[in-house]
């Protein structure tokens, strides 16, 4: 499998604040990766790195296993950098038109991008007079417009309204599964991330402090809850220093899903009374939650066991 | 490729008005509204016709090509250069172009744009200079003549390279300084600044020198570009300074080359953390 970017013990700082911190991470070509994390975590300027809009402080990146800045890379890549910014004087057709020149793609589909992001309607409009969703609509056209192999897409839905975030993350989802592109994306929404990506890194002060796919990074963490008709003190000595109290009448196991029918035979023999078993699954907000140390609040899913 | 690179920054300045006019158009317009309003006043209000019988049209051009980078034409001129040169900082918008091209390419396809610019620019005012020396010679009565100093249009192309190379040099000198301040205001500034002082510098030295120039003189794009149009239109009158018109030109183009690499040099090191 291909590696669309990769990051080897990247370091950035500016002045006395280390934006990224020996960061590495090789994310493979194919399919939606997310890239998670608070502000300040290092998510624009790996990105600006990976662009050669900055230059790393130590350590290197690679996109399509070539440096930042590098021709043969960029021609493979599409971008939406924060908030986009035009030239003011340009209409939405401009800006596509000198975009596609300064790419080399002479033959780009300019129209029709502005038809798939909804701005046909503003196309002879001088970009000035944009709202902030339709910047990020026409940034969102101007990053697949030269049909690059990787897109990198930074809060590629903040500012939209929500029929439009619907149909943007529709329209990430559809050309990285039906055209093959692979798509970088940061967001704070947890629940796009959820919906859109398949793999997801969260970055904390610089580094990668969890790395995996939404179902594999979800699936460990979720518990299996008992309420029971019996005191609790019988089945907490049977699930030791894997279970607690959960209220007056349940406990939580931390155990592995194969473990379930074993454990829960136990805890039968061991006098408990079962009244209902269930999973409590922790969605991608309470990993996440949790990665970063702060505590999942109302953020479980349950499901039966 | 840089091709692409200047096609689009061709494609994006052909639809800046503002900056096409103000930096481009807008000199060359004043000297011929100012020339054809002078022979109206004189005609219509003075009444009294400029002395001489005819009006040499060569010369008339001659004349407008040679003030094409003065202070006041190198004002416009920059007010251009800066807009093309350091407006990706102003609008921050070199987030959307660097990825998708080489910084070399970006910054080496505004210079070139720049050029082409300042070609055009210095050609409408050699043609409106024309056709207000054909005005007033209508407007005051007098007879036209292709040169009344003997002067031919190759003598034109001469003069417009001078003046073009003598442009660039401000112009790569505006790329520098649009990299490293960021600000269009900045080039502005600095540009005429040192147009200014060179004029001044330039003036000072050749009063107090005799002979050939020093290499003090011969550094300043200003002294040079006066001394090629003197060594191409009047080289009689030269005299000993006229054996360093092949310095001077020399000069001009390492000017230029030195500080366009300048330019990359700096810009391929630049942080665009916010542009």
């Amino acid at each position: 499998m291909s590696i669309a970017l990769e990051a080897d013990r990247l370091t950035k700082t500016y002045g006395a604040v280390r934006a990224l911190d020996e960061f590495s991470i090789a994310i493979p070509a194919g399919g939606v990766f997310g890239v998670l994390g608070p502000n300040g975590a290092g998510k624009s300027t790996l990105f600006r790195i990976a662009l050669g809009l900055v230059r790393p402080t130590s350590g290197s990146a690679r996109l399509f296993g070539a440096a930042p800045g590098d021709i043969t890379a960029l021609r493979k890549v599409g971008a939406m950098i924060e908030t986009p910014r035009y030239p003011p004087y340009l209409t939405a057709r401009d800006t596509l038109t000198m975009l596609a020149l300064e790419s080399g793609a002479k033959t780009a589909d300019v129209g029709g991008w502005l038809e798939r992001v909804s701005l046909t309607h503003a196309a002879d409009r001088a970009t000035s007079g944009f709202s902030v969703g339709m910047k990020q609509r026409l940034g969102l056209a101007a990053a697949f417009l030269t049909k690059p192999e990787l897109v990198i897409l930074d809060e590629p839905t903040s500012g939209m309204d929500p029929a439009g975030i619907q149909e943007i993350r529709a329209l990430i989802v559809d050309l990285a599964k039906r055209e093959g592109v692979t798509v970088i994306l940061a967001s704070h929404q947890l629940d796009e991330v959820k919906r859109v990506c398949d793999r997801v890194a969260i970055l904390s002060r610089g580094k990668v402090v969890a790395e995996g796919g939404v179902a594999e990074l979800t699936a460990g963490e979720a518990r299996l809850r008992l309420t029971l008709a019996s005191p609790l003190a019988s089945a907490l000595a049977v699930l030791g220093d894997r279970g607690e109290a959960d209220g007056a009448d349940a406990v939580l196991a931390d155990i592995p899903r194969a473990e379930a029918p074993a454990v829960i035979r136990a805890l039968v023999e061991a006098g408990a009374e079962i009244v209902e078993a269930r999973w409590r699954e922790v969605d991608l907000e309470g990993v996440y939650l949790k990665t970063l140390g702060q505590t999942p609040t109302a953020t479980t899913v349950e499901g039966a066991a | 490729m840089l091709v692409d690179a200047i096609a689009a920054e061709r494609f994006r300045l052909l639809r800046d008005r503002s900056t096409m006019f103000w930096g481009f158009c807008f000199a060359p317009l004043v000297g011929f509204l100012l020339s054809v309003s002078g022979d109206l006043f004189l005609r219509f209000v003075i009444k009294k016709p400029m002395p001489g019988l005819a009006v040499g049209l060569v010369d008339q051009v001659i004349k407008a090509l040679s003030n094409g980078a003065s202070t006041f034409g190198a004002l416009f001129l920059m007010i251009g250069a800066a807009a093309v040169l350091a407006g990706d900082y102003r609008w921050e918008t070199w987030r959307l172009l660097t990825p998708r091209n080489t910084r070399q390419n970006l910054l080496l396809a505004k210079l070139v744009v720049v050029g082409e610019a300042v070609f055009w620019s210095l050609l409408l005012s050699a043609v409106l200079s024309a056709l207000a020396a054909l005005v007033g010679s209508a407007i005051n009565g007098k007879t036209v003549a292709l040169s009344l100093l003997d002067r031919n249009p190759f003598d034109i192309v001469g003069v417009l390279t001078i003046t073009w190379l003598e442009a660039m040099v401000l112009a790569a000198l505006a790329a520098c300084v649009g990299v490293l301040s960021r600000s269009t205001m900045g080039v502005v500034i600095a540009c005429l600044g040192v147009r200014f002082v060179q004029t001044i510098l330039a003036g000072a030295l050749r009063a107090m020198e005799q002979g050939p120039p020093s290499w003090k003189l011969l550094s300043m794009p200003v002294f040079d570009a006066d001394l090629l149009r003197a060594a191409l239109l009047a080289p009689d009158q030269l005299g000993d300074a006229g054996s360093s018109a092949g310095v001077a030109l020399v000069v001009l183009l390492v000017w230029t080359a030195a500080l366009t690499a300048a330019a990359v040099w700096l810009f391929r090191r630049q942080d665009l953390t916010k542009e």
